[in-house]
């Protein structure tokens, strides 16, 4: 019997257009195993989201591709662990204070390097972000050493029918779908959100309507970069981290964005979801990094067919 | 009638000519090159390695081994065929980044180096090795593994003293199936779990060519990217239920490998690793935990019977305060080897010390595998990977006997 990837495999016959043809046969594995990787998915996936998050804010509102959104995740991470080295204290209680120095982080980033060049093509604000980026990695590479790390953290797994449920990415993916949900409640029930909302959909017209347009602008790269560093302390409660990891989640996050599209928080999430169990799926059943090809494959025939994404439209979605 | 020595065109002449010369016989006393004579009063090694980066920490620890080993020389007499020239260092930083490889080789000969040393990164080291062929100045590799490396093209002027990756893979496949049966278990399947890059690609494909040989048959092949996770691998190796996991990584994704078997409460019979840095360093094996004791892992390696090797290793670790592990005594090995035949040549000529390396010797290194000669193709023709086992979460030689700190087990 044949194998592939470890799967036995087996001929059937297939009739096609009355002519027969032979097809290898890939039997499914068990069912623990499936749902383990239904779990994997979800898990994944729900990172994913919360990872696009602050990335589709920023670009729904200000129109601004933010190259330095994985280098405000990494930030996150030193910040939660070396404040957690530095105590001994567990990394949870340091996640909000992470959250409200990326946003500190994220206004000043704003006002220094995004405000200047606001009128500017958009291919200089795709140059300065990348320029904060290879600041910050290149910062805390030189502080912190280029080592990976690890928050001193103690998270076991959750067994559930044959399948296991990684603590720290079942956290991971409660934080996920909280933030989605607080995001979307602040966007519709307060003053600031519609203010958002309004700007996103119509910047000029928010103007007129007396919106300060420049204070939105510096709070929403603010919130972004807070929801930035919120994905960013997270990750580490379930993987190792470095200066680089960025690097790995931001190309998926504009993946997720443009599909979940631009400025949708719920699209973020579902976009996530899509590419979460189409990466763990295609990991499993196709081969070495095939899976890759399948997501970006998506990715384009998403920008053909449907350009505004899965669920696009601003902030307002 | 003619010109007597006072006319101006006279005069102007015998400036013009006479400064002319004087240009000429400075200039061929101060460029004192490797071309003219070969006896330079300082011996440069130029060392390129990944010194920021993801993998700055083990390319500074790389550096500094060199560094180390041309100290050593210089506290010795330095070279005595030179008359006590000193060895010196200069070093480049590759970033691990393929595409500086050529522009940190070319900035050392530039800089004066009379023969090259790196990267650490496959394809860095490709990229730095065909800059040095080029220009003509010996390379001798610290650590790359990828075969591409001395096997896509010939080259003249490198040379590679460690294992590469089919010779690596070889050893495995000939060594671990053979202790673990005479220990009382049996390999029949294996899954390979490894970072997707040239340098576990290449060991990898190895293995899967060579595991059939020993009855042991390739269940699952598994890649992992830099930043990744390693969930949905672990849960093919559950499926595929392999009899042993051989994983050919890096120190952070072997960390995902076991903390991923970890969360899902599983453990192969077997843990193997090829060339797996992670296995031989002691912080990161305290991080793996007991999940990790036992692993049959092949890499090159620190002579763990030599007093020598002992010694160096405390002289590293008293000098740097870092931790000296397999690559790093690699590097040494390259550096020990580089000196050796400049003090054959007696000459920093570039042609002659590359003459030498094709027919050099070298008996005294601290590496565990027999004297290091080249073939024609640059690489080792005695390069040995013995077989390791974590015991105790220490990494332990285990096989061949003449290297062996400590016997086998499970």
């Amino acid at each position: 019997m044949q194998t592939w990837n470890g799967q036995a495999t087996g001929e059937i016959a297939i009739l096609i257009d009355g002519t027969t043809a032979t097809a290898n046969q890939i039997s499914l594995p068990s069912p623990g195993i499936i749902l383990q990787l239904i779990v994997f998915g979800l898990l994944l996936g729900a990172i994913y989201g919360l990872v696009a998050l602050g990335l589709t804010m920023i670009f729904g509102v200000m129109d601004v591709i933010n190259f330095a959104h994985g280098a405000f995740m990494v930030v996150a991470m030193y910040v939660v662990w070396a404040l957690s080295s530095a105590t001994g204290l567990s990394p949870f209680l340091f996640i909000p204070l992470a959250v409200v120095v990326l946003f500190g982080l994220g206004v000043a980033v704003h006002l220094i390097t995004i405000k200047p060049i606001m009128e500017a093509p958009q291919e200089n604000q795709l140059i300065v972000t990348f320029g904060v980026l290879l600041i910050l990695v290149s910062s805390i590479e030189l502080y912190f050493s280029p080592d990976p790390q690890n928050y001193d953290i103690d998270l076991g797994s959750i067994a559930v029918g044959g399948a296991f449920i990684p603590e720290g990415q079942l956290i991971a993916m409660i934080i996920a779908v909280v933030a989605v949900v607080g995001t979307w409640l602040f966007l519709k029930k307060t003053m600031l959100g519609r203010a958002i909302r309004g700007t996103a959909d119509n910047r000029d017209g928010a103007q007129y309507v007396g919106i300060n347009i420049q204070r939105i602008d510096y709070l929403t790269f603010g919130i972004g970069a807070a929801l930035a560093g919120l994905a960013g302390a997270a990750i580490p409660l379930f993987q190792t981290f470095d200066p680089f990891i960025g690097d790995a989640w931001l190309i998926n996050a504009f993946v997720v964005v443009v599909l979940g599209g631009l400025g949708s928080f719920p699209g973020a999430l579902l976009g996530g979801m899509v590419i979460g169990f189409v990466e763990v799926f295609g990991r499993f059943f196709l081969p070495g990094s095939f899976y890759q090809v399948v997501i970006f494959g998506i990715f384009i025939l998403v920008l053909l067919i449907l350009p505004q994404g899965l669920l696009g439209g601003g902030p307002s979605e | 009638m003619g010109d007597s020595p006072d006319t101006p065109i006279r005069r102007r002449s015998f400036i013009k000519y006479g400064g002319a010369a004087s240009v000429v016989a400075l200039a061929g006393c101060s460029a004192e090159t490797d071309d003219d004579n070969g006896e330079d009063e300082t011996v440069v090694i130029g060392s390129a390695h990944p010194l920021s980066g993801d993998f700055a920490d083990t390319g500074t620890r790389m550096n500094n081994a060199i560094n180390l080993a041309a100290m050593r020389k210089n506290d010795d007499g330095g070279i005595e065929s030179l008359d006590g020239a000193e060895v010196e260092v200069i070093d480049e930083d590759t970033e691990g980044e393929q595409e500086l490889g050529s522009e940190a080789a070319n900035n050392l000969i530039d800089d004066g180096a009379h023969v090259l040393t790196g990267c650490f990164n496959s394809p860095v080291t490709n990229a730095a090795a065909t800059a040095a062929e080029g220009s003509g100045v010996p390379f001798v590799i610290s650590v790359a593994v990828d075969d591409a490396i001395l096997g896509d093209s010939p080259r003249d002027y490198v040379y590679r003293p460690q294992p590469n990756a089919t010779q690596m893979a070889r050893d495995h496949v000939d060594t671990m199936p053979q202790v673990v049966r005479d220990l009382g278990e049996d390999v029949e399947t294996a899954g390979l779990f490894y970072i997707d890059d040239d340098f576990g690609q290449s060991v990898s494909g190895a293995l899967e060519d060579f595991l059939p040989d020993e009855g042991i048959e390739v269940v699952a092949s598994e890649p992992i990217d830099f930043g990744g996770t390693a969930d949905t691998q672990v849960t093919t190796f559950r499926d595929n239920d392999p009899d042993i996991v051989i994983s050919t990584t890096y120190n952070a994704s072997t960390q995902e490998l076991i903390s991923a078997m970890d969360n899902q409460d599983y453990r192969p019979p077997l843990l193997g690793g090829v060339a797996n840095e992670a296995y031989n360093d002691a912080s990161t094996l305290e991080a793996m935990g007991d999940t990790a004791e036992g692993t049959f892992m092949t890499n090159f390696a620190l002579n763990p019977v030599d007093e020598r090797a002992d010694e160096i290793r405390n002289a590293f670790e008293d000098e740097f305060d870092q931790s000296f592990d397999a690559n790093v005594a690699m590097s040494y090995v390259a550096a020990e080897v580089i000196i050796e035949a400049v003090e054959e040549a007696g000459s920093t000529d570039h042609e002659e010390i590359n003459n030498t390396l094709s027919e050099i010797t070298v008996e005294e290194h601290i590496s565990a595998m027999p004297e290091i000669t080249f073939d024609e193709t640059g690489e080792n023709e005695n390069a040995l990977g013995p077989l390791f086992q974590v015991q105790d979460l220490q990494d332990v030689v285990v096989f061949p006997e003449e290297f062996a700190a400590s016997e086998p087990r499970l």
